[in-house]
């Protein structure tokens, strides 16, 4: 501001004089947005934040029937007050200009606004007709992490108990899936033993393949305040690209992909080794496994597998232990051996109290199960679990991946209690839900993305997709993007905004979005959490969970869907507790959700359960011992021998870079709704390619030119970004994907770990041309 | 930032601004009319005085830079409360980690780069600043929005001529009074003079209690 000095004070006194009548006559204001007018006070509401799975307690600001504030909640333990920047605005991302409000239906190839009940009409009848046509496993239902608890029970009750088919999956197979065998394989039941108050007890935590600062930021702000209080906590991001969380760690390890397995067995090897096994610990709650090797890729259509798990001894798991010394898996890892013997050893010294935290990086993994397993083995090994900052803790990437899809089970072969395989689990679903035996198909279908091949196939014709965008979130998308395109195939999307998956349906539902109904949300930590209705939705939006009642009793199932709009959340929480009434999965009742910032299971005798398997926090625990696994018969964890095996498709001479694909601090999943948020867009406005320096200069690529990124399905073209908010090694490339404008995953490709069938985004190989 | 920048404002620049003012319409008269013979510095240093002045920024000698205003404060919020975006240009790899922008938003004074007094921040404690602060690399949107942000606080609020103001804000991540109500980098507006009376809630008590709902109901059983 180089203004002449009197130019200067002239025009600041005039300005001042505005100023200053702005502060003297208060109620004018020279901010941006409009104000609510004639509305005073503002009242504060508890809710769960609506993005990722830490299920932060904010209070939402309510004037005049319109949400106008956040507060982080003070007394929701996740946060004590503190949110990130989406959590902070997330009421903005009610308020976009596009919202759905009216329901359509696809007339003569256009999409024609109609009253909402002429929609549920319509998609109840193309039901009934496409079950006549090509039978009960022809339609299918897909939801999401962020379905609330009763839209998830609901849809469940309605496919697999009314309807009997299996065609029950939710986009959490795409984030969870590996995180829910990895439990199930090593402890015989799911989700994390530990709770966020293991921050504040652990003396060191590795993350692995985890970008906390930027996907969990509270969190990991909470992990950053207990190293700062107790001055001697060390963190290591251990990692494939260097991120925000690198450069907050004390130290940061890279390791080539998929190297991870080779990695965590020669921690464990180090341990064994170096006698800092807990050998005590080891040979009361725990015996050895190993099940099938070279298990595949599940690339092909109707890929089938089942593995097979074996006993072996402690001396069996030793020898198969010894193809992972330091030295052997520095070569397969690029990770330096005194770096794997420095993570051994800090896992290794008994005085450490040890969190592992991960998430995607070793959920998305073509052997995603494997590496849970492996990092589980560290933990039991070292007898560093279950016990307050000993913890190996998954993370959660959506608000509700536990709460709806893990405990509701809206996964193809789950019941809110069982597997449909097993006969007591499908009796009880049916008592519960008044339907004759043999209601419930004991046949798991398919799961997602052999879900979408089917429908590419034609042997699903109708799809009713609710609260996620398949058309940005599929790998190897072009296919499946064209496959429900496909004349004869019947698509319904229920959603808040348009997006690339509303572009393909034949009906569009206007959903009622987070606040604007009652529901309850589940989060990473066994945390249950409600919120009412704290604004009306616009238009004829409805909730999810009533679209689901209103088209089951247009099918005839008003015995099973009986209630008031008034009442329906409250009844379907009561039903649903039924099926977990039992120590290890006790739901808090109705009326202490409605009380509390939240509340985790097993809730027994009117006590939350912080740490589970331990008796002294565990009420479901054997009595007279001190740890019980009680998701095993006998009560002992599972240590697997899971070797090394490389990615499904690695760079070569052709393709001969990686590609990676995540998030980023701004936007959350696909962006349909931060981006209409206006201060997340304006910081984060296009997605980007991250080049390490020297591969954007063999290039010849500056910051902001253009890179086209080419694999063997698709390719994007998009800025470059070179020493920016992250750096990747050379050879890889990482891109986030919550940008329409570039589908990334047109490139990426649809290879699974073979157990949990979640695919890999985090591993293709690409190559790449200068734009 | 166009907008802001004519805006600045607040009552104490307004009367600092009129004295100043008249000074300088004096001093080009000074300049041109002095006579030949008369030697310069004729008032006991006066000149010097008067160059001294001219050479110090504006910022030094009002204790504020004019560009902080109350208006702008809010301009860089999405509702009162929210937190602030960043206003300035962060090099793309500048990772946001405390120690880099608390060495100048955690002890505040003056900004030689920017020319700009640094507002201090109410919680240093935390340190991942990007998590909530976010800055702004375009002023396009999305999609348009129909967003209704609330009024401010009114300033001054006494509940009797004079008594002391209540507090119109939450606490939480704002319990530090002094980092922003007090310093050249507080916003004129709700700087106080009275901060060496360090316990604020002596006098000032929260406007709104922290709890959500309505308190319960009391009545006297007789």
């Amino acid at each position: 501001m180089n203004l002449k000095r009197r130019t200067f004070i002239k025009s600041a006194a005039a300005s001042s004089a505005i100023a200053a009548a702005g502060s003297i006559f208060p109620g004018i204001s020279f901010a941006d947005w409009d104000k609510v007018k004639g509305a005073v006070g503002v009242t504060w509401q508890k809710a769960p934040c609506r993005f990722c799975g830490t299920g932060c307690g904010v209070l939402v600001g309510v004037m005049a029937g319109r949400a106008v504030a956040v507060k982080g909640d003070p007394n929701c333990s996740v946060n004590k007050g503190l949110c990130c920047v989406k959590g902070f605005h997330s009421v903005q991302a009610l308020y976009g200009k596009d919202r759905i409000t009216k329901a359509k239906v696809k007339k003569n190839g256009k999409m024609v606004e109609v009253p909402i009940s002429e929609a549920l009409d319509v998609i109840a009848a193309k039901m009934k007709e496409t079950i006549k046509k090509h039978g009960k496993d022809s339609i299918a239902m897909y939801g999401s992490g962020q379905w609330t608890i009763p839209d998830g029970y609901v849809a469940s009750k309605l496919f697999k108990g009314c309807l009997g088919t299996n065609n029950v999956e939710a986009n959490a197979r795409l984030c969870m899936a590996s995180a829910v065998t990895g439990f199930m394989t090593s402890f015989g039941i799911d989700e994390p033993m530990g709770c966020y108050e293991d921050i504040e007890h652990a003396d060191v935590f590795v993350t692995w393949g985890n970008n906390m600062a930027e996907m969990h930021p509270v969190l990991f702000s909470r992990m950053l305040a207990s190293r700062k209080r107790k001055k001697d906590v060390t963190i290591i991001d251990f990692a494939t690209r260097t991120t925000r969380s690198s450069q907050a760690a004390d130290k940061s390890i890279l390791f080539k992909p998929n190297s991870d397995l080779a990695v965590a067995n020669a921690i464990c090897y180090e341990i064994i080794k170096n006698g800092w096994l807990n050998k005590d610990f080891v040979e009361k709650h725990t015996t050895f496994h190993k099940g099938k090797t070279k298990i595949g890729y599940g690339t092909e259509d109707h890929f089938k597998f089942k593995d097979k798990p074996q006993d072996i001894s402690f001396e069996e798991y030793k020898t198969f232990l010894k193809d992972y010394t330091p030295e052997k898996v520095e070569k397969i890892s690029g990770v330096s051996a005194r770096d794997i013997k420095y993570m051994a050893a800090l896992y290794g010294d008994p005085t450490k109290k040890v969190t592992s935290f991960w998430c995607m990086g070793m959920n998305q993994h073509v052997r995603g199960t494997w590496i849970n397993n492996l990092v589980y083995n560290i933990h039991l090994l070292t007898g560093k679990i279950s016990t307050p900052g000993n913890s190996p803790f998954s993370l959660t990437g959506q608000p509700s991946a536990c709460g709806t899809v893990r405990e509701v089970g809206t996964l193809t072969h789950k019941l809110p209690y069982g597997v449909v395989m097993k006969e007591a689990a499908r009796k009880k679903a049916e008592k519960i839900w008044d339907l004759p035996a043999g209601s419930i198909d004991p046949k798991p279908t398919y799961h997602t993305v052999e879900m979408f091949r089917a429908l590419d196939r034609g042997d699903i014709r109708f799809m009713w997709i609710q609260v996620t965008n398949p058309m940005i979130t599929m790998p190897n998308l072009s296919r499946y993007r064209e496959g429900a395109l496909k004349d004869d195939r019947f698509v319904v999307v229920s959603d808040v905004y348009p997006t690339p998956t509303t572009d393909v349906a034949d009906v569009i539902l206007p959903a009622a979005m987070w606040i604007e109904q009652e529901g309850m949300f589940g989060n990473s930590e066994r945390r249950t959490q409600h919120f009412a209705e704290i604004v009306k939705g616009p238009g004829e939006a409805m909730s999810d969970t009533w679209q689901i009642i209103e088209v089951a009793r247009r099918l005839g199932f008003e015995k099973q869907f009986p209630w008031g709009k008034d009442e329906y959340i409250g009844k379907i929480w009561a039903e649903y507790r039924r099926f977990h009434d039992n120590p290890k999965h006790n739901m808090a009742p109705y009326e202490v959700l409605r009380a509390r910032s939240g509340v985790q299971w097993p809730f027994v005798d009117g006590k939350e359960t912080r740490w589970r398997f331990n008796s002294k926090y565990d009420p479901a625990c054997k009595k007279g011992v001190d740890f019980d696994f009680y998701g095993k018969k006998d009560g002992k964890a599972w240590i697997w021998a899971r070797p090394y095996e490389p990615a499904a498709e690695s760079p070569d001479d052709e393709y001969n870079f990686w590609l990676n694909t995540g998030r980023v601090i701004e936007h959350w999943h696909t962006g349909s709704m931060t981006r209409r948020v206006p201060v997340l867009h304006r910081a984060m406005p296009e997605s980007y390619v991250e080049l390490h320096p020297e591969d954007a200069a063999d290039l010849g690529v500056v910051n902001g030119e253009k890179v086209k990124i080419i694999s063997r399905r698709g390719s994007v073209t998009m800025k470059a970004s070179i020493n920016g908010r992250g750096v990747p090694p050379r050879g890889t490339v990482f891109v986030p994907f919550f940008d329409e404008a570039y589908k990334i995953n047109e490139a990426t490709l649809d290879a699974f770990c073979p157990i949990s069938k979640q695919p890999d985004y985090k591993k293709c190989a690409v190559r790449l041309e200068k734009a | 930032m166009k907008r802001a920048d004519k805006r600045f404002g607040k009552v104490v620049l307004w009367f600092a601004a009129i004295c100043l003012s008249g000074a300088c319409m004096a001093l080009p008269a000074l300049e041109a009319e002095a006579a030949p013979d008369i030697p310069q510095g004729f008032d006991g240093g006066g000149e010097k005085i008067f160059k001294r002045y001219d050479e110090t920024p504006l910022a030094v000698t009002t204790g504020t830079d004019g560009r902080r205003t109350l208006n702008r404060f809010y301009e860089l919020r999405q509702y009162p409360g929210s937190p602030p975006r960043v206003p300035h240009e962060v090099s793309p790899s500048f990772k946001g980690d405390g120690e880099k922008c608390l060495s100048c938003h955690g002890r505040g004074g003056f900004s030689a780069s920017r020319q700009a007094y640094v507002p201090v921040s109410p919680h240093p404690e935390y340190e991942s600043c990007f998590q909530c602060h976010v800055p702004q690399g375009t002023e396009e949107l999305f999609v348009d929005s129909n967003w209704l942000s609330m009024e401010p606080p009114r300033l001054g609020r006494s509940a009797m001529g004079g008594s002391p103001p209540a507090i119109p804000h939450a606490l939480q991540l704002r319990e530090d009074c002094l980092a922003c109500h007090t310093g050249n980098g507080a916003v004129a507006e709700i700087r106080v003079e009275h901060a060496s009376r360090g316990n604020c809630r002596q006098c000032h008590v929260p406007q709104v209690a922290a709890t959500t709902g309505a308190p319960p109901e009391f009545s006297r059983d007789k």
